[in-house]
């Protein structure tokens, strides 16, 4: 048989496998549809009901207590959120990488390396307000330093980012092939400066991202804050006080009879979903930055 | 499942093959120009002439052949020896080839109805029955990678190199008769072929045990033992 | 372990070795040609590196044992490395050649479970003797490896340095260290106008002769190379052969390759393993036309693995 006689003789199965492909891709197309739609929906309503709340001093007044009269701006939950958040961050991070960092360079596979895995694979499905309950009892109960502090909402959050950046910074440092390691031992450089001068640099750019991601999941946390810091109205910096952060001030102005407050609480939300937004693409662009470099 | 490097192998196989029957070629033009001596057969002389063609071609084939082993397949080792002996021993063939031809060529020249010394003849004869069984033992050798008796080869070369000091010696006192001394000439020079025949096979010789052992070693020098035996006096 | 009279002998000589200044236009090799070329490959140039004092030095491998766990990888080895000469390493795939020269430089108990008796001296110095530190034995026994691997944080210049900087050695000249370095490998017409580019952005050729550069700047006095040229073209592996010759007038040279025709080619004497032994060491002529063991022709021959 020539070749053009094998290609007509095969015509007929293609035409069945076009339409085969086609209605896969269909499938596939409208799945997608679908679970966009829920997301599309949310973003809607947030810039819906959200967008008209910002403007004038949405953004440089505090949310004040009144019941009468203008509610107030945002200020002090943005700026608390980033403090009590800031804080979450210098302790988990570098407690997380040391510890994804003993995991992958010296424990390894060793019975304590990996109950420690065990552990912290637990902890990433722990609810965030059992952290919250946690430091409730162990500290604000307690009155260790105060009552109810910001710092202790840091901590509380810390004790959420540090499994997920354990995690991300153990498979991100997993990833440095092993000939680097290889190289910088064969040269004769003793083990930590291995692992400070030759595999963190080259994993910085995954440990980033994975601290990004670390960071908009605090953001976005409520219950460990309830039980912590409480929140508060007024801007303070203090950290040994009750601070005022997004999600507190969201949660408190949601179930208001006052319109206004409650607007305020959608300007909230989309203020925090945009804060989370920026986030996002920080670390992607500083990731696909570092990959390019 | 085939052997590792099982093309590569069959190549080899076969360049040897096609070496040692080459050597059987050999013998068969040994064979029928001795007899185109014995008997003054001009058309076998010129036959043997003639298949000559054979004998180079096969040449050319096993060098062509060896060299673009050598190229594709990189031999080493044992094989690297088979190679550079097959080059070797392929070129004694084609030597022994025209050694065949030479004394095929004397036939005519001897003249049609020679004047034959007994003597000489029973020499010449003996001679080619000597020659004969050298070339069929160093093939033998070969194929069989048989060392002693590739060493045995330049015992019986001895006899070879005795016989043709013998005919030469008698050439020189056959008398008077021009046509005899002509005739007798000519024989010198048949037996000169031979001996250089006989030579070859201990190059091939050599080749066997150089195969086997990797070492080349002359087996035999030949100005040595023909000083030896003329003081001998043999 | 290394004589400081040869450091400073070092400095002395390259203030009087002539020519060897850092600005380009002081460069003999560019004055004698034309117009300076930016591609133009200058040979490897052991005479970058100065004068070396003292013979070379020689590796003795006696009764080493090697285990990965209950694995038993290389059961009894005596092996001797002569000074400045190439030693290849060959034999088919899980002979244990590639764990062998890992033990010289002590890399074989990074592996979690594996571990290394017997002793392996360079010159008098027997570096599994106890209470050595490793470390100094991995900067006089160097490595290159199969895969080139250029710290891709880094540029060229600092992965040059690494070696230097990564041992905390002091190295007051360490510019010209560099630059040496890449002389010696012949990298430097190719990258002297690029010193802070990226290690990783040269091909894969260059970033091999950019690690073999790292591992000479620390100045070692053995190079163990572990198929250095299998993830190469052709033509790069050609061009770090002939770097491999001109190492070995400064280096002792172990290099373990499963190419037969580059052993044949690079080594003054090679080395066949099998299951972890030793079986037949000796020049590379003999090995490859009258080798002396059964094994050792059949592997060579292709008869098998």
């Amino acid at each position: 048989m020539s070749a053009a006689e094998r290609i007509q003789a095969l015509a007929p199965v293609s035409g069945r496998r076009r339409y085969t492909d086609t209605m896969m891709r269909g499938l596939l197309l409208a799945a997608t549809i679908v679970a966009l739609i829920p997301l599309v929906l949310v973003i809607y309503y947030l810039i819906k009901r959200g967008v008209g709340s910002w403007g004038g001093s949405f953004f440089t007044s505090d949310p004040n207590g009144n019941f009468f009269g203008n509610p107030g701006g945002i200020r002090s939950a943005l700026l608390g959120s980033l403090e009590i958040v800031g804080l979450a961050t210098l302790i988990a991070i570098p407690i997380g990488v040391g510890v994804a960092l003993y995991l992958t360079e010296y424990g390894k596979q060793s019975l304590f390396a990996n109950v420690v895995r065990y552990f912290v694979d637990v902890m990433t499905g722990v609810p965030s307000i059992v952290f919250g309950l946690f430091i409730f009892i162990v500290l604000v109960l307690a009155h260790v330093g105060g009552n109810f502090t910001a710092w202790k909402g840091s901590v509380a959050l810390s004790l959420l980012m540090l499994p997920i950046v354990v995690r991300s910074a153990e498979v991100v440092l997993l990833l440095v092939p092993s000939e680097l390691r290889e190289a910088a031992l064969a040269l004769g450089a003793p083990r930590w400066r291995v692992v400070f001068r030759v595999v963190l640099p080259t994993a910085l750019p995954g440990l980033v991202t994975g601290s990004l991601l670390a960071i908009a999941r605090g953001m976005g946390e409520t219950a460990p804050l309830l039980f912590t810091t409480a929140g508060a109205f007024g801007l303070t910096f203090s950290l040994s006080q009750q601070m005022n952060a997004l999600p507190l001030q969201i949660y408190n102005d949601i179930l208001s009879p006052r319109n206004v407050v409650v607007d305020r609480a959608w300007g909230a939300a989309l203020a925090l979903v945009t804060l989370v937004l920026i986030l996002n693409v920080v670390a992607r662009v500083a990731s696909q930055r570092s990959r390019m470099a | 499942m085939q052997e590792t490097r099982h093309q590569f192998r069959e190549l080899l196989k076969g360049l040897e093959q096609q070496t040692l029957s080459a050597l059987d070629l050999v013998i068969g033009q040994l064979d029928r120009a001795l007899e185109a001596v014995s008997y003054q057969d001009v058309e076998l002389a010129a036959m043997v002439v003639a298949d000559d063609d054979r004998i180079d071609g096969r040449y050319l084939e096993v060098h062509q052949g060896v060299l673009s082993l050598l190229a594709r397949q990189a031999p080493v080792a044992g094989d690297l020896r088979i190679a550079a002996a097959l080059l070797h021993v392929i070129r004694c063939v084609e030597r022994m080839g025209d050694q065949c031809v030479n004394i095929a060529k004397l036939v005519p020249l001897s003249g049609y109805e020679a004047p034959k010394d007994k003597d000489i003849l029973d020499a010449i004869e003996r001679m080619g029955q000597a020659a004969r069984t050298q070339v069929g033992e160093a093939r033998d050798a070969f194929a069989g990678r048989n060392v002693e008796l590739a060493k045995d080869l330049v015992r019986q070369d001895a006899e070879i190199n005795a016989l043709n000091r013998k005919i030469f010696r008698r050439a020189v006192e056959v008398g008077d008769d021009l046509e005899m001394r002509e005739w007798a000439m000519f024989m010198i020079l048949v037996a000169r072929c031979l001996e250089r025949i006989g030579d070859n096979t201990v190059d091939i010789a050599e080749q066997v045990v150089f195969v086997v052992t990797g070492l080349f070693r002359e087996l035999a020098d030949a100005s040595a033992t023909s000083s030896e035996s003329h003081l001998a006096g043999a | 372990m290394i004589p400081p009279e040869t450091t400073s002998q070092e400095q002395v000589d390259m203030s009087t070795s002539g020519g060897r200044s850092e600005q380009t236009s002081g460069d003999p090799s560019e004055r004698s040609s034309g117009a300076p070329s930016e591609q133009s490959q200058a040979a490897p140039d052991m005479s970058a590196l100065g004068v070396r004092e003292g013979a070379g030095h020689a590796i003795k491998v006696a009764g080493l044992h090697a285990y990965y766990g209950q694995q038993h990888a290389i059961k009894g080895i005596n092996l001797d490395f002569p000074a400045n000469e190439v030693t290849a390493i060959i034999g088919p795939s899980g002979c244990g050649k590639s764990t062998m020269v890992r033990c010289i430089n002590r890399m074989h108990e990074e592996i979690p479970g594996a571990r290394a008796e017997g002793s392996v001296t360079l010159d008098d110095f027997d570096v599994y003797a106890p209470g050595v530190d490793v470390t100094s034995v991995r900067r006089l026994i160097g490595m290159v490896f199969q895969k080139p691997n250029p710290f891709p944080t880094m540029s060229i210049f600092n992965n040059v340095a690494a070696g230097l900087r990564l041992t905390g050695t002091k190295a007051d000249n360490l510019r010209e260290r560099v630059h040496r370095a890449l002389r010696a490998v012949g990298l430097w017409n190719e990258v002297k106008g690029r010193l802070d580019a990226p290690g990783i952005g040269l091909s894969g050729g260059q970033q091999q002769r950019l690690c073999i550069a790292r591992a000479i700047a620390v100045e070692p006095e053995v190079i163990l190379m572990d198929e250095p040229c299998s993830a190469l073209d052709p033509v790069a592996t050609l061009k770090i052969e002939e770097l491999i010759d001109e190492l070995k007038e400064r280096y002792t040279i172990v290099i373990v390759t499963h190419n037969m025709q580059q052993a044949a080619r690079v080594a003054n004497s090679t080395v066949f393993m099998l299951d972890g032994e030793v079986i037949e060491h000796a020049p590379t002529n003999t090995i490859f036309t009258t080798p002396h063991d059964e094994r050792t022709e059949r592997y060579v021959t292709g008869k098998f693995g």
